[in-house]
């Protein structure tokens, strides 16, 4: 028996020895091997969005090569939902794209373990040229100092309302500059007079929590803290549990339905309230979806306090074989006019101004007119904008979304949903 | 490695001969180890696929789970943090014990209800009749169907405030809640989803069925006994091994539900947690908070809680389950 071992134990050996190294063959096979001889050069590109994108990128890409005949593009793109799952996986294996979409939900989240390159270097040898971007809007792509993400588009928070809906029952428009307390009320006569509840219920939404902080005095994050109290929370919960409490709002599980991020669901579209609080360039995207015309105004409170947040941005992998060409790839998509006019407003409002205005003055589509007024508006007014949010970011969303349902349901008590949601977002935050 | 245990047997004298291509290949006197040769060679694909798939991911996540692996950076930034994820989950994570409350909950009601369709249905369609054929197809059409993510869409529409089972509701006066967006409604809409697709339990309680002898039957009717008389002393203790058998992998199942939960609430288990069942907290921990290390270690205490629970439903068999001595 002996004899018969030895071979079988070498065989089975060697073919655990191969089980262990196939996957290290195939991925080396699959790795980084662009860089041949002949100076050509394949870039991957990542983006999450629909087809109108996918088509709108894909020329902008394609004007890219037709001007640098070297580069070339593996183009990637999916729906947003899995996205993020796909870019962690592939970042895991080593594999991230070159340049990939990202946003401010994650864009902490990938720099600070240095998955991103700095594009400060960049940035301040003009190969990544910013000067025509309203300052707030890049430095909204700094995270501990370095320029993690080039901002694409820019827009702020945005009230959409039923504009139809609204002049049928003879009621005044929301305007900007309404104290929280008289959207609120109003939101209850309108209500009343158009039979549908006034206003989604936004106290699960972050980005209204956020403004309402800033109006405040406070802020969502000093850094990578929380910027707030637990009694702020407690008061945010409060005020919006008068408003359910005086039917200014729907019922728990149509806020619920709105709480969802997907355009589509949202009430002001779904014809389940008269008004959705979005961001502002989501609003020609809303509009598509329903028969009625919808307005634009700012959140209540000062207005001020919003600021200019980049819808989202575009980032270079630390570990890309060239990090110059991609630089240069991202600097030409957002500051090249004809590339600027083929991507038009489809990722926000253009960052930089002067592309931004020629969009505005060749669109004849009127939604997009107005988005383009009302950011631009309210743009003239911003103070200083916040930090991007830090890691732990998307943890403390989906901890707000639970807390203010807790209260939306009756389940909790402002107080005990917001202690709830202060313990849990501390320690998502410090983690 | 098992396959090592199995080729150190001594060959028996019965062992089918090799086949006849690798005996042509390699005519060397040592025939039994061709043999071997040859049974690893047609063993490699899945081989190959269960080291590359399964063992050696496994083992990876059973590492990792002592460690603060995050996806994102690099692997010299991960440390090994001992059993403080394990420690973490059991004190510090009340998300943890809710997503266990919730699992239990929906596999405990979920799983009998299923069996108990499953078997009614099968005693039904176990008679002779017309398109007994179509119907066992048409019952067994949902499970085809699965855990796909189409019919969890479908459910959350059916099930809406405005949905098709208000609107059904309403024809008698009722008025419907809104089942998938009410907390206290949304884990039910979840077990009436699972419950529904029985077929595949059905399909195999149908050929038990179809081995009780008839026999006795007749000779319960002899001795007087009626139908449920009948169910009971007859059916039942002589299908029992199929119950169990049921029992054990729809039970597994259950705990493992993921699918209609992500989808009933985008991948949030809400509204208000409802339906965050351990395997999408599992998900949320290692892909929207990175906290992989955390999130491999829930997978290795998932695992072995579903191994005990096997292992308590294997001691309860012999209280119950009867193998008949071949009878048949």
């Amino acid at each position: 028996m002996t004899a018969t071992h030895t071979p079988r134990r070498r065989f089975l050996s060697s073919i655990v020895a191969g089980m262990i190294a196939l996957p290290l063959v195939l991925g080396a096979c699959g790795g980084d091997d662009e860089g041949s001889s002949d100076g050509k050069v394949e870039l991957s590109f990542f983006w999450w969005g629909g087809e109108a994108r996918a088509e709108l990128t894909e020329k902008a890409l394609d004007l890219y090569t037709a001007k640098h005949p070297d580069v070339t593009f593996k183009k990637t793109w999916q729906a947003n939902q899995g996205y993020f799952d796909k870019l962690a996986t592939l970042t895991a294996g080593d594999d991230a794209p070159d340049i990939f979409q990202i946003d401010d939900n994650f864009l902490s989240e990938y720099a600070t373990r240095n998955v991103t390159l700095d594009l400060t270097s960049y940035q301040e040898s003009g190969k990544l040229d910013t000067t025509k971007f309203p300052e707030g809007l890049w430095k909204y792509g700094v995270v501990d100092g370095k320029l993690a993400g080039l901002a694409f588009g820019e827009n702020t928070q945005g009230l959409v309302y039923n504009k139809s809906k609204l002049e049928a029952a003879k009621q005044p428009l929301p305007e900007t500059g309404m104290s929280w307390e008289e959207h609120i009320a109003w939101a209850q006569k309108a209500g009343a007079a158009a039979k549908l509840p006034g206003t989604q219920d936004p106290s699960a939404d972050y980005k209204a929590f956020w403004v309402w902080l800033r109006q405040q005095g406070k802020e969502m994050y000093n850094g990578a803290e929380l910027g707030f109290t637990q009694a702020d929370v407690q008061a945010w919960f409060e005020l919006w549990k008068g408003a359910r409490d005086g039917k200014a709002t729907p019922t728990a599980d149509v806020i619920h339905e709105g709480n969802a991020t997907d355009i589509t669901k949202q009430l002001v579209v779904t014809n389940k309230a008269l008004t959705s609080w979005v961001w502002a360039n989501q609003m020609p995207e809303l509009q598509k979806n329903t028969t009625d015309e919808l307005g634009l105004v700012a959140y209540p409170g000062d207005a001020s306090k919003q600021w200019p947040r980049a819808s989202m941005y575009f980032s270079v992998f630390r570990g890309t074989e060239h990090k110059d060409i991609a630089v240069d790839v991202i600097n030409f998509l957002a500051n090249d006019p004809e590339a600027g006019a083929i991507l038009g407003t489809d990722r926000g409002l253009p960052s930089n101004l002067d592309i931004r205005a020629s969009v505005a003055a060749s669109t004849d589509n009127a939604s997009m007119k107005q988005t383009i007024a009302t950011i631009d508006e309210l743009a003239k007014n911003y103070g200083p904008s916040p930090t991007v949010p830090p890691k732990g970011h998307s943890t403390v969303r989906s901890e707000l979304i639970k807390a203010a349902e807790e209260a939306q349901y009756g389940r909790a008590t402002p107080a005990q949903a917001a202690e709830q949601f202060f313990a849990a977002s501390q320690a998502a935050v410090s983690r | 490695m098992s396959p090592v245990a199995v080729t150190q047997a001594p060959p028996s004298p019965q062992r089918p001969p090799a086949g006849p291509a690798a005996t042509r290949r390699r005519a060397r006197p040592a025939r039994h180890k061709s043999d071997g040769l040859a049974g690893y060679i047609f063993l490699s694909p899945w081989l190959l696929g269960f080291a590359a798939i399964t063992a050696i991911p496994m083992l990876m996540s059973l590492y990792l789970s002592f460690t603060n692996y995050d996806v994102l950076s690099d692997w010299s930034s991960t440390e090994w943090v001992g059993l403080d994820n394990y420690r973490q989950m059991m004190t510090e994570d009340p998300s943890f014990w809710h997503a266990v409350r919730v699992t239990i909950t929906f596999a405990l009601v979920a799983t009998p209800l299923k069996l108990a369709a499953a078997l009614g249905v099968a005693l039904l369609l176990n008679r002779a009749f017309r398109a007994a054929g179509l119907f066992r197809g048409l019952f067994y059409l949902p499970s085809l169907l699965g855990g796909s993510v189409a019919v969890a869409i479908v459910w959350v529409s059916m099930f809406n405030r405005d949905g098709a089972f208000n609107s059904f509701l309403g024809w008698f006066g009722i008025e419907g809640k809104a089942w998938v967006n009410d907390p206290d409604y949304a884990l039910g809409t979840l077990i009436l989803l699972a419950v529904w697709q029985f077929g595949a339990p059905m399909v195999i309680f149908l050929a038990g069925l179809k081995q009780v002898p008839q026999e006795l039957y007749e000779a319960a009717s002899v001795d007087g006994a009626g139908p449920v008389r009948q169910f009971f002393n007859v059916t039942l203790p002589i299908l029992s091994p199929v119950i169990f058998f049921n029992l054990v992998l729809e039970t597994i199942n259950g705990f493992q539900g993921f699918t209609s939960a992500f989808v009933l609430s985008g991948g949030t288990g809400g509204p208000v947690d409802s339906t965050l069942m351990y395997t999408l907290h599992l998900y949320n921990k290692g892909f929207t908070e990175y906290q992989m290390g955390y999130a491999s270690a829930m997978a290795w205490v998932f695992l072995l809680s579903i191994g005990l629970v096997t292992v308590l439903i294997f001691r309860t068999g012999k209280f119950w389950v009867h193998y008949s001595d071949g009878d048949d």
